[in-house]
């Protein structure tokens, strides 16, 4: 008869200790999307394909054009500053004239540009265009594109996430990468996914860090692209990547 | 994908086998955290039974012959009481019989080694079990792993685009299976361990009990011929 008893009570003790375990567990796995999330941090790079129409590829152009004349202009500025230190005071102010001259000449320029952009898009409205952006999370790269319309091609869209997967995967950084680069290369392709060219189109400065990015392209050789040959020459046939490393600790 | 994997999740998707394996291992949690749990309380209550008998015994209140009859009485007789009870019934039928002190002996100290080796038994009983548990659990835990982390690799073969991410989800859910199986065999290991310690303990201390009655009753058939 007590050995009943006991054999009941083990039971239910037994039971709870169960229940008691599976409790724990369940309450501790809740906090798993914290981890999945950081998780989700290591990928190394954004890619973002980008289609482009005659207005944002010529604005961008511009824009690479401008940079690489600042760059340029700093570096004539640093080596004058380097001559400036041997000659006279004179000469330096003629320097920093011109400077300002120049400067105003590009402020001049832009304003220009800009104008002309406008009447441009007065004159014809903007065409629907499809891209498929993967950096929601960029405000500057939205900047860039802000002209471009985001639609819900989902297909698209997962063909654009496997290529990226497939770029990360591939993709194996310098050590002298650092958090704040970022590289943007064209990739062309052919209708069956294959390669066939990769070109920098910015580059982040760091040679052996472009040179990583483009390996990355060429070691995936061969991208999953739609079968619809439209689909395709919209979207795929030329596209940018954006490389832009985002977890490191420098 | 960003969704987290529930446990749940992971045992509800888990192939069949895997499933089997998983149920197989929680019945057998299950049932030793029951024996564990049941043999902790009887090893317990034998142990604090025989303390207040051996108490009982030796402090000489009561004669032998009326410890006897309030057992007889409480009915069916546990541990050192079965051992107690049963040598000196063998004791009294044959000192009736009249046989010689030397054969009484024998036959009262072969009735309390039947009663010991009995009372041995009931209280290794279970404690097979918890060993068979704690000792396969964790390969039949293992059987699953292996299983689920074959099928989640065979699914590898046929994706063109292999990545972690296609494996990661098979992998994690055989390895329930594998930490179900530690999870039932780790308590089993420590209780077998524990439980046999306090039955040879026990034992012990039966046996101890059995040569100090044997030897009281020898001095009794000895010195008074009857």
């Amino acid at each position: 008869m007590s050995q009943n008893v006991t054999y009941f009570i083990a039971i239910v003790l037994a039971t709870l200790v169960h229940v008691g375990v599976v409790g724990l567990l369940l309450v501790n796995w809740d906090e798993q999307p914290l981890s999945t999330e950081q998780l989700d941090k290591t990928y190394y790079i954004q890619a973002a394909v980008v289609s482009e129409n005659p207005f944002t590829a010529k604005e961008r152009r511009e824009q690479v054009k401008k940079q690489r004349e600042q760059s340029r202009k700093k570096a004539e500025i640093a080596a004058s500053r380097e001559r400036a230190r041997i000659k006279t005071e004179q000469e330096r102010e003629q320097e920093r004239a011109r400077r300002t001259e120049r400067k105003r000449k590009a402020v001049v320029e832009k304003q220009h540009e800009l104008d002309r952009l406008k009447a441009l898009q007065q004159q014809e409205p903007t065409p629907a265009v499809e891209h498929i952006a993967l950096q929601m999370d960029s405000t500057e790269n939205m900047d860039q594109e802000g002209q471009l319309a985001i639609t819900d091609d989902e297909k698209a869209r997962a063909y654009v996430a496997q290529i990226q997967r497939d770029i990360v995967q591939n993709w194996s950084r310098p050590p002298s990468a650092r958090n704040g680069m970022q590289a943007v290369l064209r990739v062309f392709l052919v209708p069956t996914g294959e390669v066939v060219d990769v070109i920098v189109e910015e580059s982040s400065g760091n040679e052996s860090f472009d040179r990583s990015a483009i390996l990355a392209v060429n070691k995936a050789d061969r991208f999953i692209v739609p079968r619809e040959s439209r689909q395709f020459e919209r979207n795929f046939r030329e596209f940018t990547v954006l490389f832009r490393p985002e977890d490191l600790r420098l | 994908m960003n969704e987290p994997l529930s446990i749940l999740d992971l045992i509800l998707n888990a192939s069949l086998v895997v499933q089997i394996v998983m149920a197989i291992l929680i019945l057998a949690s299950m049932v030793s955290w029951i024996m564990i749990f049941q043999r902790g309380f009887s090893l317990s209550s034998v142990k604090r039974e025989a303390a207040q008998f051996e108490r009982d015994f030796w402090s000489g209140e009561r004669d032998l012959g009326q410890i006897y009859v309030d057992i007889e009485e409480r009915g069916e007789a546990i541990g050192i009481e079965n051992i107690f009870s049963s040598g000196f019934k063998e004791f009294t039928r044959s000192k009736q019989e009249g046989s010689d002190p030397d054969r009484v002996m024998e036959n009262v100290q072969r009735a309390m080694r039947v009663a010991l080796s009995r009372e041995e038994e009931r209280l290794e009983t279970h404690l097979p079990f918890l060993a068979t548990v704690g000792s396969t659990s964790p390969y039949v835990g293992l059987f699953g792993t292996v299983w689920g982390i074959m099928n989640s690799f065979r699914g590898l073969a046929t994706v063109n685009q292999a990545s972690l991410a296609v494996v990661a989800p098979g992998i994690s859910e055989a390895l329930v299976a594998t930490a179900i199986g530690l999870f039932a065999a780790i308590p089993a290991v420590i209780a077998y361990n524990r439980f046999s310690a306090q039955v040879e303990i026990i034992v012990n201390q039966f046996e101890a009990f059995t040569e100090e009655f044997s030897s009281i009753l020898n001095r009794n058939v000895h010195d008074s011929p009857s």
